[in-house]
């Protein structure tokens, strides 16, 4: 399983021509064998999701019959189906989960990184204290929270309300975990550049925007990344605090389509879910870059 | 140097307002309903009657006799080490497997996190097909003539216990592998190469190297695996719903359906301490014991 480094200067080049000529091929062959069990296993690994994108595109009978192949006489029929279901469950959800998304996590970055910074600049003993009473904030089930957070929202009159549901994602565990991955990044960035912005009469505000903020990158994108697809695929809190009457966001509307099914309509399922699923992937795919960036920047602080 | 402190702090007033927003919101919407749950965990609060009062510690009591509360407590411990166990050691070959710099293995790298993107309803109703009697899983199963009849793997509850283990693992191991991806591109590549010169096999390279650099990692997965499952509501609600007969019912589900279902704020939420009390004892637990193995190794 494990890599096998038989590239080791001034041992390899020691063996004759001929037998260099076949060890090569042995490694050839190796090696490809090697990535052919790779390319097993992790397809085995996603086939939920293949299953999910092809049969979006089946007939009911052909899911029935054939749930592996691929749509060979393609429909659009499930994903039109999807489209106009009663009350337009499905549009009106990607476009409310959209602006919670956007809305929380465009409010959580700036919360998160200038928190992170005011207090990575605090005694030791300050700081310890505030992270250890945010890493409760990753402790804490929701199932805890939820129904006093409806409470308070009632108070402020912003019950069974998105502004209500955006303000309660800024306070949770979401901004816990901005605060400790911006926490990490910032250890990182040197004494001297912070000072010598300060001496120059910098402001506090001004120093984390324009030294700061270029300078963690790589935890802004790690931490745009998980909270939008954390924020996307929410269910409870969405559940709870929008409930049922008001619309909902794009995760609770398809469990709603689909668990009022009397008969299971599983093309129309697999077309919904095709749909819900489609932007937070495409996201992601977009985002390769800034993700890998970002988790090998995290893993060395 | 007392001007100069006094100087400084003005200069921070802009900064220090969102700091201190920051911390409004978490004292708000997180510290502050904690405490409200405690408090009505001593009450016999429910949405059917206007008015409710302190009952103490009735609501404890209450959990200690309920069986059902029990059960779900002993399933979602179970399924939390079993889900932990097994999405930890996918996690961790799927990463020494992926841990190449080719083109080929940077997509199966980006193809394996891809569990974990989508969400736990999906994940869940999509496994409810494949598990169903005529879906794939039973379509393949039937057709290699290995069983003669369809199995409902979600129709029992041993059998659909086990099947909430695996969709949970399956779902957790997307996350696990790039953990342990992230940790072993870490480890310089000197030591593999000085071992090997050593005269190290494959094998004791894994054990003695990648085993021990990933300790931290380890700590992190592990310790994160606990608490999602301890907390795992969506995955089974569209899997199983908690079925059949509540045998896959988490301590999540159980505390909404007390809450919610049943109105009982006053019982659900001292349901919710328990589960916050097991959750904190758990995560610092073996968050200790994991941390004085990294040290060990």
């Amino acid at each position: 399983m494990i890599a096998q480094r038989t590239a080791v200067p001034g041992v390899a080049p020691r063996s004759p021509a001929p037998l260099r000529q076949a060890e090569r091929t042995s490694r050839a062959l190796r090696r490809s064998t090697r990535l052919a069990f790779a390319l097993l296993v992790i397809l085995a690994f996603v086939s939920p999701i293949y299953l999910t994108i092809v049969n979006a595109f089946k007939t009911n009978a052909a899911i029935a019959s054939s749930p592996q192949s691929v749509p060979l006489h393609p429909t659009l029929r499930n994903v039109s189906a999807a489209l106009s279901q009663p009350g337009h469950v499905l549009e009106l959800g990607l476009r409310n989960s959209l602006i919670v998304v956007v809305c929380s996590v465009a409010l959580l970055i700036p919360l998160g990184s200038a928190f992170s910074f005011y207090i990575s600049r605090k005694r030791t003993r300050v700081r310890a204290a505030v992270m250890a009473a945010l890493a409760a904030g990753l402790m804490i089930p929701p199932q805890i929270t939820v129904l006093p957070i409806i409470k308070i929202l009632t108070l402020i009159g912003l019950d069974h309300t998105y502004p209500g549901l955006i303000l309660s994602n800024l306070g949770g565990g979401y901004l816990s975990f901005a605060v400790f991955v911006y926490v990490g990044f910032m250890r990182s960035i040197p004494a001297e550049v912070i000072l010598a912005a300060r001496i120059d009469g910098a402001t506090g505000l001004r120093i984390w925007w324009k030294i700061v903020m270029p300078l963690v990158r790589p935890a802004t994108a790690t931490v745009g990344i998980f909270l939008s697809l954390w924020i996307w695929n929410d269910f409870l809190n969405p559940l709870l605090i929008i409930g049922p009457l008001t619309g909902q966001t794009v995760t609770v509307g398809l469990y709603d389509a689909v668990s009022n099914q009397v008969q299971p309509d599983y093309g129309l399922q697999f077309g919904f879910m095709f749909l819900a699923a489609l932007i937070p992937v495409a996201g992601y795919l977009l985002a390769q870059k800034q993700f890998r960036a970002g988790l090998t920047a995290g893993s060395t602080r | 140097m007392k001007p100069l402190r006094i100087r400084l702090a003005r200069l921070d007033t802009g900064l220090g307002a969102i700091a201190a927003l920051a911390m409004v919101l978490y004292l708000m919407f997180l510290i502050v309903p904690v405490l409200l749950s405690l408090k009505t965990s001593f009450t016999n609060q429910n949405i059917l009657f206007p008015t409710s009062k302190f009952v103490g510690l009735a609501n404890y009591r209450t959990a200690l006799h309920d069986m059902q509360l029990r059960s779900s407590i002993e399933f979602t411990l179970a399924l939390a080490v079993a889900v932990t166990i097994v999405a930890n050691a996918a996690g961790l070959c799927f990463a020494v497997l992926l841990n190449r710099t080719s083109l080929s293995y940077r997509v199966l790298r980006t193809l394996a996190f891809l569990p974990q993107v989508i969400s736990g309803i999906i994940a869940g109703f999509v496994w409810s097909w494949m598990l169903s009697p005529t879906g794939l899983v039973n379509h393949i199963l039937t057709g290699s003539g290995l069983v003669s009849q369809p199995v409902n793997w979600l129709g029992t509850p041993q059998l659909a216990q086990l099947s909430a283990g695996l969709v949970v693992s399956w779902v957790l191991s997307g996350f696990t592998t790039v953990v342990y991806l992230a940790a072993l591109q870490n480890i310089p590549r000197e030591l593999y190469e000085a071992s090997s010169i050593d005269g190290a096999s494959s094998r004791q390279q894994f054990r003695m190297i990648t085993f021990r650099m990933v300790a931290p990692a380890t700590t992190i997965s592990v310790v994160i695996c606990l608490i999602t499952v301890l907390k795992l509501y969506d995955i089974i609600t569209a899997l199983t719903g908690g079925g059949p007969a509540y045998a896959t019912r988490s301590i999540a589900m159980y505390i909404i359906s007390v809450g919610f279902s049943n109105d009982a704020y006053g019982y659900a939420s001292a349901i919710a301490m328990v589960l916050l009390v097991l959750t904190a004892i758990i995560a610092l637990s073996v968050t200790t014991v994991l941390r004085r193995r990294e040290v060990e190794l």
